[in-house]
Parts: structure tokens; C-alpha cells; sequence
């Protein structure tokens, strides 16, 4: 307990929108100096990415929780398409089918973060702190990957490849 | 046409008139086969600047959202790619040559935990792929068009400056040679018969 007091008093606060404060690795460092080998296992496991929304660990399963309801709506906003019918979401804001694809993202993310931050509410200073802190870091580091130049990157790689392999 | 080779006779006049006469009527053929083909070329061309635009317009109406792509949680090469560009055979302006029809994608279903922008611009570069084949099926027509065209141009200057001058050329000297040729028998058929009344 003392030591996700210490860690968590030593990490930068983070704010939705920001710059990330502080390098993944150094994150990652910190947190393996600082926890047991064991809450540092259980630390590594997660991720943003990889959350399928059904894994059965106890620490994990609110969150889980949250991302297979997210999970079924996009999959909803998928299937509207397809089948050229309203939209009925159960836990995203509708403004996100109103928006462009990057503001819904955004919109997304932010309902993830307002989540995360309802999900630690009175368990300060403990590893699901340290560990939604890991996945705010990580979606403000995907949020940092926004950015104009490596969308047109991205673009071109898939538009122009001959553009790419002269340049 | 200073080294012009003739031969004076009346079979060679007579060879020399159906070069002409062929030569006058092939003229305007290939002069109308030239115009076809600048009009042919210009149209497509017109029909690339059409394309090139809409890809412009797509472009403009992505960049709002342009930077969601550079998520890096998301390869999105990984869901597409051009397999091959479909086309028929055509005839456009008496030339075969191919007509874009569509493009093959190799395409990888998104699964449930794709990012939704994703799906968006899949559609946004699924068109840009089609245009983008469209216009470079376009621009291989007038490639072909306009070799085609050198070689009618080339053909209308032959005609033009070598052909049909060359043989007016020498029916005209054909015929002064023949017609001197005829006065001098008769001048000296004249002088004989002069000579003769004396004696």
C-alpha cells in the first residue's frame, strides 16, 4: 500500500486533452521499482488496446465492464450502417453520431477517461489507481498521435504508395 | 524534291495522276482522323481534370478529421490494398485500348474492437483508390492516342509536303517534256519535208 502511495505522489497529475507529462517507459520504470513483482504483473497486463472487455480478474472487471458496453455500441453504430437503421446507444452520448470521425474519437475517449475517473473514485493510493493512471497514459498518448502531418503519412502510405517510395 | 527522279514518259504521267488522285483523297481522311483523335484526347483529358477535382474535394472534405489517422494504436495498411484494376478492351477513336471498370480490393473485415474512425476511412479510401486507378487508365488511353496520333500527323505532312506536290511535280514536267518532245518531231518532221520540196 505504502509503495502505490509513494508512486502514485511521485507521478505527474493528468489532465484529459494534455500533453502526455511523462514517457511510457519512465512510467513503466517507476512502477517496477515501486510495486511487487506480482501487482507489477498484474500492472503489465492491461492495457487499453488489448481490453476485449472479458477477462474475469477481480481487478479488472469494471473496467472490462465498461469497454465490452463500449464495445457493443460502436459495434451498434456498425451494424446501423449496415442495415441503414436508426442508432440506439446504450452508454455513449448520441452526439458522437453527429460529429466527424475525429471528434467522435475524441468524444469516446473522453467518455472512457470520465469512466476511468469514476471507477477509481475511493480507492485512492491503491494498485487500480496506479492502474487507471497507466490507462489515462495511455489514452493521452494515443491522443498525442493525432496530429495532421502523420495522418497525411498514413494517407499517402495507403493512397499513393508510389508518392511514398519516391519521397 | 531536288533529287526528284522522273522518268518522261506517258505510263509514268499516268502512275504519277493516281498518286494524286489517291493522295487527294487520303488527305482529307487522315486530316479528319487527326481531329478526331485531338478532340478524343481532349475530352479524356477534360475527364481527368473531372477526376483529379472530386479526388481534391474528398481530400478537403477529410481534413477536418485528417489527424485521426495518425492513431497509433491502428495500421490501417493492414486493412487495405489494391489486389488489381478491373477493365474491358474498347475502341475508342478506331484504337483498342482498355476502359477502366473498377478495382479490386484485398480487403481484411474490421473486427469489433476496431477504432470507428477506421470504417470511415476505409470509405474515404476505397474512392480516392478507384479515382486515382480511373485517372491512370485514363492517361494510358492518351498515351496510346497520342502515338497514334504522331503517326496520322506524320502521315498528313507526308501527303501534304511530299506526296501530292511531288506528283503534280512531275506530271507538270512529264507533261512539258511530252509536249516538247511533240514539237520538236513535228519541227522536224517540218524541216524534212521543207528540205525535200527543195531537192
Amino acid at each position: 500500500m505504502l509503495n502505490e502511495v509513494y508512486l502514485m505522489s511521485s507521478l505527474p497529475s493528468l489532465s484529459f486533452g494534455q500533453t502526455p507529462p511523462i514517457a511510457f517507459e519512465e512510467f513503466n520504470h517507476m512502477a517496477k521499482s515501486e510495486l511487487s513483482a506480482r501487482s507489477f504483473k498484474v500492472l503489465e497486463q492491461v492495457s487499453m488496446r488489448g481490453m476485449d472487455g472479458k477477462s474475469s480478474k477481480t481487478k479488472l472487471k469494471s473496467m472490462n465492464k465498461m469497454q465490452s458496453g463500449l464495445l457493443k455500441d460502436i459495434s451498434e453504430i456498425r451494424n446501423s450502417r449496415t442495415e441503414k437503421r436508426q442508432v440506439s446507444l446504450a452508454l455513449l452520448p448520441d452526439t458522437v453520431l453527429e460529429v466527424n470521425p475525429l471528434d467522435r474519437e475524441m468524444q469516446i475517449m473522453q467518455w472512457q477517461w470520465e469512466n476511468l475517473d469514476a471507477l477509481v473514485s475511493g480507492k485512492s493510493f491503491t494498485l487500480t489507481d496506479v492502474i487507471i493512471y497507466k490507462l489515462k497514459l495511455q489514452l493521452l498518448f494515443r491522443m498525442h498521435s493525432f496530429s495532421i502531418e502523420r495522418g497525411e503519412c498514413v494517407l499517402d502510405s495507403v493512397v499513393n504508395p508510389d508518392k511514398k517510395k519516391k519521397d | 524534291m531536288a533529287s526528284l527522279k522522273i522518268k518522261y514518259t506517258k505510263t509514268e504521267r499516268a502512275r504519277q495522276k493516281k498518286i494524286l488522285k489517291v493522295s487527294e483523297r487520303m488527305l482529307p481522311l487522315f486530316e479528319a482522323m487527326e481531329k478526331s483523335l485531338m478532340a478524343t484526347i481532349l475530352s479524356i483529358s477534360e475527364k481527368i481534370e473531372e477526376i483529379r477535382a472530386a479526388i481534391e474535394k474528398n481530400r478537403r472534405a477529410v481534413k477536418p478529421w485528417l489527424a485521426v489517422m495518425g492513431d497509433e494504436w491502428v495500421d490501417v495498411n493492414e486493412y487495405i490494398s489494391v489486389n488489381k484494376t478491373i477493365t474491358h478492351p474498347v475502341d475508342v477513336a478506331g484504337i483498342r485500348m482498355e476502359q477502366f471498370e473498377r478495382v479490386d480490393f484485398n480487403e481484411i473485415a474490421v473486427s469489433p474492437d476496431t477504432p470507428l474512425w477506421v470504417d470511415d476511412a476505409l470509405i474515404h479510401m476505397r474512392e480516392q483508390l478507384q479515382l486515382l486507378a480511373e485517372i491512370k487508365c485514363l492517361e494510358e488511353q492518351i498515351k496510346l492516342l497520342e502515338e497514334e496520333l504522331l503517326d496520322v500527323r506524320a502521315r498528313v505532312k507526308l501527303f501534304e509536303n511530299r506526296r501530292i506536290p511531288n506528283a503534280k511535280t512531275a506530271i507538270r514536267k512529264i507533261g512539258q517534256k511530252l509536249q516538247d518532245d511533240e514539237r520538236l518531231t513535228i519541227a522536224t518532221a517540218k524541216v524534212v519535208k521543207t528540205s525535200a520540196v527543195k531537192r
